[in-house]
């Protein structure tokens, strides 16, 4: 018991440090390990009595400071990829590893705790408690974490995605593309490892949701790691990297799975012939 | 070592606990009042149940206080002994219960306990004065230790002495209500008025006492027993008297003496019951204090069944609310909220409803207490401080039981299907 309170406290205590790390300290990792190993992923569900297989032997590495686009059909297993690589649910079998560390087979508990402090989600319709400031929402992953100086890192969060001036407004006073801002802030506030955006531009019209890529996309040139689950080809486009699955499986990835990046190796092409079979 | 370090850092841990559970209660606070008027309607029961606990109990408690308060003034160290046939079938073979002057004068000379007796005629009579006239005023035949024994005294004129009782003459004492009745006033000390068509000279007027359970004891005629035995012969041998005893340790030994001393004198054998009653106020005192509890426990038991109404109430409330914030739920625990967080967020929500729902009827309990106090016949009430730090405690308690349920609820559900919920 006291063993487990021990690796409780060393583990926020090191979550902590990590934190508090200024951004500028971590490597240009291209060629060191990478944040995300997905080994031969299987994810098999009961619905009734038949089985689906949502997930079948995917395999996949992203590396720090990647742009990669999840592509597919509806059914195709992406959804099934975005909530195993945000943690909120474990493969049937298989190995997921984030930041080299097993994640797999982790509780509930410890899931909890990876998706709070290495994890950062942007949903498709922003998930913003309604009754609380902009501020507040931003806050929440720092509070669950038990982050320290929530307030001033919250507010750096919103500085960056430019709405500081709108930090006391509640979302029902704040336009949809405003709103995703906050959301891009609450995903940035505890500085993870990778932030996952579900559909980011799904509920915004075009020009609002260009705005939304291109703080993504600033981002990104800052250095975070960053996946975008999309159906839609232009914002997949301006990633770096698209995996296309179907069925389960990986039918395209533009990356080559173990280094660079590559937005300069005409990926489009490739994506436009895998969309128009 | 280890140990050691794992309670450092556990109190490392408090001011975040303290800080999240204030989160927590902020919350519950802003979710609460953006749903006003479902929340009201939620703890409508808890606040009729603490509201009536409130005034019940300090009701209770305030007759409660003011019998015992009436029973002491009685006078600690006093009896009432008074002749009473057995009861059943029993009592019809015997003879009547007797009870006689030479009795009561035995018990004053031979009980050594007793400090003083009084014989007492209890009857009701008509006094008329001036165009008045009051039918059924308690009237006292005593003599004049009436006042120390009862601890009941004039406050205006005088009270009659062992002169006025010899002689058995025609003056009398008032009580303060019998003269508000007359529509007199404190002149009317050396008037005459006329007791059941005798003409009895008003000679004093005793201090106001109050009224006792609708009887008021300010409403009685005090005369000395030598004339309302000339009034009403046939009580001749049915007197009752009053005892003091030495002190109040000596109730026991008083009574003793004079059961001894009756039953000799009545001749009654060893083992047949008494042909006499007698009335103690610890007695009463202990059986009312038993009357009490029990009325108070029975009256809890209903009320109770009321909070319970009301906890159901809220774990209704509560399932609806956990549905309804499913996804909330879910992009809580996607940011890092351990089923612990959303566990105790859900539980605090249910108890601060609860202890507001409390607090609101305990406000109620008041008011109502309030109002009963401005009722003149009423008794005098205090809201017992006991009362409130149950009715907030088991309010408290009824929304950790009730909460517990919607809150484990929330706390299992899977963040995947929570932020699926539409």
């Amino acid at each position: 018991m006291t063993d487990a309170a021990n690796n409780v406290a060393s583990g926020f205590r090191a979550g902590r440090d990590v934190a508090s790390e200024p951004r500028t300290g971590r490597l240009p990792s291209v060629g060191t390990d990478p944040v995300i190993e997905l080994i031969d992923l299987y994810k098999t569900y009961r619905v009734g009595t038949e089985l689906v297989h949502a997930l079948r032997g995917t395999s996949l590495r992203i590396h720090e400071n990647e742009y990669a686009a999840i592509m597919g059909a509806s059914g195709s297993g992406k959804s099934t990829m975005l909530n195993i690589l945000g943690c909120l649910d474990v493969p049937t079998s298989g190995i997921y590893r984030l930041r080299g560390q097993d994640v797999s087979r982790l509780s509930q508990t410890k899931l909890a705790r990876i998706r709070g402090r290495q994890i950062g989600f942007i949903f498709q319709s922003f998930e913003l408690l309604g009754r609380t400031t902009a501020l507040k929402n931003v806050e929440l992953p720092l509070a669950y974490t038990r982050t320290r100086h929530r307030r001033q890192r919250a507010l750096e969060a919103l500085k960056r995605v430019n709405l500081l001036d709108r930090a006391h407004h509640r979302p029902n006073q704040l336009s949809g593309g405003q709103k995703q801002r906050v959301a891009i802030a609450r995903a940035l506030a505890q500085q993870p490892d990778i932030i996952l955006a579900d559909e980011p531009t799904g509920n915004l019209d075009s020009t609002t949701g260009k705005e939304i890529m291109d703080i993504l996309d600033s981002l990104q040139a800052e250095g975070q790691t960053i996946i975008v689950v999309t159906h839609e080809d232009e914002i997949a486009r301006r990633c770096g990297r698209t995996i296309r699955l179907k069925d389960g499986q990986i039918v395209l990835d533009t990356g080559n799975g173990d280094g660079h990046p590559r937005r300069d190796e005409g990926g489009t092409d490739a994506i436009g012939e895998a969309a128009t079979p | 070592m280890k140990a050691l370090r794992a309670l450092v850092n556990a109190l490392l841990f408090i001011p975040d606990r303290v800080a999240s559970l204030a989160g927590n209660v902020v919350t519950a606070l802003v979710q609460i009042w953006s749903n006003k008027i479902r929340s009201l309607l939620t703890v409508l029961g808890i606040i009729i149940a603490v509201t009536s606990i409130i005034s019940v109990v300090s009701m209770v408690e305030g007759f409660g206080n003011y019998v015992t308060s009436f029973l002491r003034g009685l006078g600690t160290n006093m009896m009432v002994v008074y002749p009473e046939r057995v009861r059943g079938p029993m009592g019809e073979y015997l003879r009547p219960a007797e009870m006689t002057i030479e009795d009561i004068q035995a018990v004053d000379r031979y009980a050594t306990a007793v400090r003083r007796t009084s014989p007492v005629i209890f009857t009701r009579a008509t006094i008329e004065y001036g165009r008045q006239q009051l039918i059924g005023i308690d009237l006292r035949g005593t003599n004049e230790f009436f006042q120390p024994i009862r601890n009941f005294y004039v406050d205006a004129g005088r009270f009659f002495g062992a002169v006025d009782v010899d002689a058995g003459g025609p003056v009398c004492v008032l009580g303060r209500e019998v003269l508000r009745k007359l529509e007199c006033d404190e002149s009317v000390v050396g008037d005459f008025v006329h007791i059941d068509s005798q003409r009895f000279r008003v000679i004093g007027l005793l201090q106001s006492k109050g009224s006792f359970m609708g009887d008021n004891q300010d409403e009685m005629i005090v005369i000395p027993w030598t004339s309302a035995l000339k009034m009403y012969p046939y009580r001749r041998n049915y007197l009752a008297f009053y005892v003091e005893a030495m002190n109040e340790e000596k109730i026991p030994d008083a009574e003793g003496q004079l059961v001894r001393i009756l039953r000799q004198r009545h001749g009654i054998k060893k083992g047949d019951p008494p042909d006499f009653g007698i009335f103690k106020q610890d007695e009463i005192l202990k059986e009312f204090h038993t009357t009490r509890v029990i009325a108070t426990s029975v009256l809890a038991g209903i009320v109770s069944i009321s909070l319970l109404v009301g906890g159901i109430g809220i774990m209704n409330v509560m399932l609806v609310s956990v549905t309804e914030r499913t996804r909330e739920i879910g992009l809580r625990k996607s940011v890092g909220a351990h089923r612990r967080d959303i566990l105790s967020q859900f539980l605090t929500e249910a108890v601060v409803l609860s202890t507001v729902g409390g607090g609101i009827g305990i406000a109620l309990g008041y008011a109502i207490c309030y109002i009963a106090a401005m009722h003149p016949n009423m008794v005098e009430i205090n809201v017992p401080i006991w009362s409130v730090a149950l009715a907030l405690g088991f309010s408290a308690g009824v929304g950790i039981f009730f909460g517990i349920i919607p809150a484990f609820k929330a706390a299992i559900i899977h963040p995947i299907d929570a932020l699926r919920h539409e």
